[in-house]
């Protein structure tokens, strides 16, 4: 039912996506940080379809992350310069759409935004059915996207790793690649943020054991069958098939029900299949 | 016939091996040129058809390994039989390719359809002699490389010494003797402590012929761009898609998504540098990319595109992993496109052509014409627009017969080998 119901949402995206999309590249009045923020959407709706998948592919996850950085960077270096928002209007659409919680984007394009006549001189009326449809992002969004997928490529390693060549009287340990960064003090920010981000999903899976009484996890167990003395276990027929055991056998209903009725028959039956056993067993 | 996933010429030019998504390897072997038949040099017949790999399942993980073929290399033919590595993303398998055209007749303990034979009836010793039979070729797995690799296995490259390969993956790289199959040494780490640190994966990896010890590993590349041409998409179209060493050595040619670029590697005579192979850092080869000659720069190879990056990004196609490859004197190189596009560009002359792998455009003895996309409104005759290009139609796996002007190339599930036309 989850899986019905998530795949009409994302074709339902697609098709808003494919409008946007196109938008974005036939449409020179865009807004640069409209536009960033388009693809920005569209970065972390992958990551986060990538995460459902049982084997992300790496490479497109990390080229994937890395637009997202590159993304939060800027936006952290604008906001580092100015204070102040650059584009009203996106500041508008934030205060309006503060309460919206789901990752999902739902959008109502209006038919004339991909269209050329569309970018004419009034800007406006362009970019504010796209800004009303583009959830706005937070950098610790961002941050904690990137950290989930990369976190879910870590595999668990073989169990007998490959032999490791010794190296020429090098004895350090591996370091972590970081070259092609060009800020090493926000990158140990970011780190600090994404810890948090990493230690917080992973305290919140551990203690959920930990939490729940031993009742509670099998609450949603339906036990109704076993706790009632009206209802009859499936009883399995002795394996000596006589004609007068076969009948009422087959008339025996189904005792799963919780029904007034099928009490009555099964405690009618019941009364007679002892008598049968006693039959049978010759007691 | 399943998608073809990879192709590969070997050494000679007279096999052909294409590795399919289905697991399956088919080889095509060159016709001989023959008085009764001048024509058929050239054509291209089956030789071989075996089932590489099958579809495993990971039950530690609860993955499937997908059976597709990502790489195909040849070893060069030290006997009768032909020796070729295939890979999945798992698993790397060393394949004998034998013919039998000869067999045993007149056994003594055994009648001709292998019923034994009576003592008794045997009243004379007789030496089996060998009759000819039709030519039957065989293909027997000899080793099985398996488990060095935890993510997907994307290159295997033979070194030049013809006993040791490597092999790599998203995140390493493996060396390998051909004659250990339990054993394989990593000689590149790039998986950082910390997986929420990692910024970069290797794409591809080739060995160089003579410097054994210079290895290439193509990761997510960074390069000074021209600040006006920068985009949102800048970082994934950099991504370095496949890198093929030309044949004399001195270039390297890598692909990223818009176009091709050739590395001098050879200034002066220096040895090859800072390539060392042992982990833990892996420094990038400091060369400069060369221009075709001064004033042109780098091939585009389907520019057009970069106007629609959004909609290929948003279609997943942006992550298409094109390959290209040298011709045998290094003086062209070729690589795929979509709408069944590929390109050659001639290095010296300035020259390129887009040619389409088509069954229409593919008339036996018919010259290929040449194709042109137009970017602007106004349409000519004959050309395409970007819009109408079909994205689903891609030519990834391109090859160059390492001696004739004779290339093949996959489109989708067919494969098309086209020759230089002689008059």
């Amino acid at each position: 039912m989850l899986g019905r119901g998530l795949k009409r949402k994302l074709s339902d995206y697609e098709e808003n996506m494919a409008g946007l999309s196109s938008a974005f590249d036939s449409s020179r009045s865009l807004s640069y940080p409209l536009k960033r923020q388009l693809v920005l959407n569209m970065c972390l709706t992958k990551l986060q379809t990538y995460k459902m998948l049982v084997e992300p592919n790496l490479h497109r996850s990390v080229l994937i992350a890395n637009t997202v950085r590159q993304i939060q960077e800027e936006m952290r270096q604008e906001s580092s310069q100015q204070p102040v928002n650059i584009c009203p209007g996106i500041a508008a659409a934030s205060h309006t759409y503060t309460g919206m919680e789901s990752p999902g984007i739902s959008l109502q394009l209006p038919s004339g935004v991909g269209q050329q006549e569309a970018h004419c001189c009034d800007l406006r009326s362009v970019e504010d059915p796209i800004e009303n449809s583009l959830l706005i992002v937070s950098d610790d969004d961002m941050s904690s996207a990137i950290s989930s997928i990369l976190k879910d490529l870590d595999f668990v390693e073989d169990i007998s790793p490959p032999t490791c060549l010794v190296p020429t009287g090098d004895d350090q340990p591996k370091f972590p690649e970081n070259t092609g960064l060009k800020l090493e003090d926000d990158r140990q920010d970011l780190k600090g943020a994404e810890c948090v981000f990493g230690s917080f999903e992973i305290s919140n899976s551990t203690s959920y054991l930990k939490d729940l009484a031993i009742d509670d996890i099998f609450e949603d167990i339906d036990t109704s069958m076993y706790d009632s003395d009206f209802c009859c276990p499936p009883l399995m027929p002795p394996r000596s098939p006589s004609l007068a055991t076969e009948e009422p056998l087959k008339t025996f209903p189904s005792c799963n029900s919780s029904s007034a009725n099928n009490i009555q028959i099964c405690r009618t039956d019941l009364s007679e299949l002892d008598h049968i056993m006693e039959i049978l067993v010759g007691s | 016939a399943d998608i073809i996933s990879t192709v590969e010429f070997n050494y000679t030019g007279d096999l052909l091996a294409t590795g399919d998504k289905g697991g399956r390897v088919v080889i095509f072997q060159r016709e001989q040129e023959t008085k009764s038949r001048p024509l058929s040099r050239g054509e291209y017949n089956v030789y071989s058809t075996f089932q590489s790999h099958e579809p495993e399942f990971d039950y530690l993980k609860s993955l499937e390994i997908e059976e597709k073929i990502n790489k195909i290399r040849w070893l060069p033919q030290q006997n009768a039989a032909h020796f070729l590595l295939s890979t999945n993303d798992k698993t790397i398998k060393l394949w004998k390719i034998s013919e039998r055209d000869k067999r045993a007749e007149g056994y003594n303990l055994k009648d001709e359809d292998g019923r034994l034979r009576e003592p008794f009836r045997v009243t004379e010793l007789r030496v089996p002699t060998l009759k000819p039979m039709d030519l039957m070729v065989e293909a027997s797995p000899r080793r099985t490389f398996a488990n060095a690799h935890t993510y997907h296995i994307n290159s295997i490259s033979v070194n030049s010494d013809y006993a040791t390969y490597l092999s790599a993956d998203d995140l390493r790289i493996n060396l390998w003797h051909l004659e250990v199959t339990n054993r394989s040494f990593n000689i590149v780490d790039i998986k950082p402590a910390n997986m929420e640190e990692l910024t970069e994966v290797i794409t591809a990896a080739d060995w160089h012929w003579f410097h054994v010890e210079l290895c290439v590993l193509s990761a997510v590349f960074e390069e000074p761009e021209d600040p006006s041409s920068r985009s949102f998409f800048s970082e994934i179209i950099s991504s370095i898609s496949d890198v093929k060493f030309s044949h004399s050595g001195r270039y390297m040619m890598t692909r990223d998504y818009l176009s091709v670029k050739v590395w001098d590697l050879n200034m002066e005579n220096r040895p090859v540098e800072t390539y060392q192979v042992q982990h833990p850092s892996v420094p990038r080869v400091p060369c400069v990319p060369v221009a075709m000659s001064n004033t042109c720069p780098c091939p585009q190879v389907h520019e057009y595109l970069r106007s629609k990056l959004c909609s290929l990004y948003e279609n997943d196609c942006i992550f298409d992993k094109f390959e290209c490859c040298w011709n045998g004197s290094d003086s062209t190189i070729m690589t795929g496109s979509y709408n069944n596009f590929f390109r050659t560009f001639e290095r010296e002359a300035q020259r390129d052509v887009t040619l389409e792998a088509s069954r229409e455009s593919s008339k036996p003895r018919a010259v290929l014409k040449p194709r042109k996309v137009c970017t602007s409104g106004k349409r000519k005759k004959d050309e395409i627009t970007v819009d109408s290009l079909d994205f689903n139609k891609k030519i990834l796996h391109t090859a160059w017969h390492p001696m004739e002007n004779i290339i093949a190339v996959a489109a989708t599930n067919n494969l098309y080998l086209f020759q230089e036309k002689v008059n």
